[in-house]
């Protein structure tokens, strides 16, 4: 199983613009958690999480935004998910999680 | 009579993304929808995953039996990693989300019966049922 991610920084609306491609668990969770730490310490700002490219993502994927979304809000930064699956966003409806990192499709 | 599949899969991260495939390919010749596979793929990785993150050798590895039936697709995980207390699982709070613990939450939501049987010293086996319907 493989994860490759994308990044970009926008300087002029202070964002992280991150793509995964691919599928994250136990085996590629932490590539992600190294990508987002990386991407928030060389430059601050709000993270967008474009999903559409990303097949499948479970609990441990889910564990690693929740880290990433509580270390910035104590910074008044967001983490904000955009495009998830049908399988993605139905384990985010479930957990609840849609209510606070989906914000941009309500 | 249900036919049985025995996976012995090592115990290593990257080894969960096979078992996964395993599992998606038994699971669509019973004749599952696309939504129900996705859903025994999540539960059936969760489970690894847990059996992954018990284990104090991870090298040890761990079992994953598939019983299918016409009917339904029966997964059970089971690894010997020493086990653990029952009554220290809490439920998590989905007000106030943490990094870990959603796993086991996340197989029960997704399942339609889920048992999961451990013993503190031996290991734990977790048996999760999908019905065709």
């Amino acid at each position: 199983m493989t994860l490759h991610i994308q990044k970009s920084f926008d300087p002029q609306k202070g964002l992280w613009e991150i793509v995964p491609q691919g599928e994250i668990d136990i085996s590629t969770a932490p590539v992600l958690r190294s990508c987002l730490d990386e991407a928030f310490n060389e430059e601050k700002g709000h993270i967008v999480l474009d999903f559409d490219q990303l097949r499948y993502m479970d609990s441990t994927g889910l564990g690693v935004i929740i880290g990433a979304y509580s270390r910035m809000k104590e910074k008044g930064y967001r983490i904000v998910l955009k495009n998830p699956r049908k399988n993605i966003l139905k384990l985010l409806q479930i957990t609840n999680l849609d209510r606070i990192l989906c914000a941009e499709q309500e | 009579m249900a036919d049985l599949l025995k996976l012995s899969v090592p115990g290593k991260p990257e080894y969960v993304g096979m078992v996964r495939m395993a599992i998606s390919c038994l699971a669509n010749s019973i004749g599952f929808d696309i939504e129900a596979i996705e859903d025994i793929k999540v539960a059936v990785s969760e489970a690894c995953t847990n059996a992954l993150c018990h284990s104090k050798n991870r090298a040890g590895g761990y079992e994953v039996y598939c019983e299918m039936s016409d009917d339904k697709l029966v997964v059970s995980v089971v690894d010997q990693s020493g086990g653990y207390d029952k009554n220290s699982y809490k439920e998590p709070c989905l007000d106030h989300p943490q990094e870990g613990g959603l796993g086991i939450y996340i197989i029960k939501a997704l399942m339609d019966e889920v048992d999961i049987f451990t013993e503190l010293g031996y290991g734990t086996r977790i048996r999760m049922v999908k019905y065709t319907r």
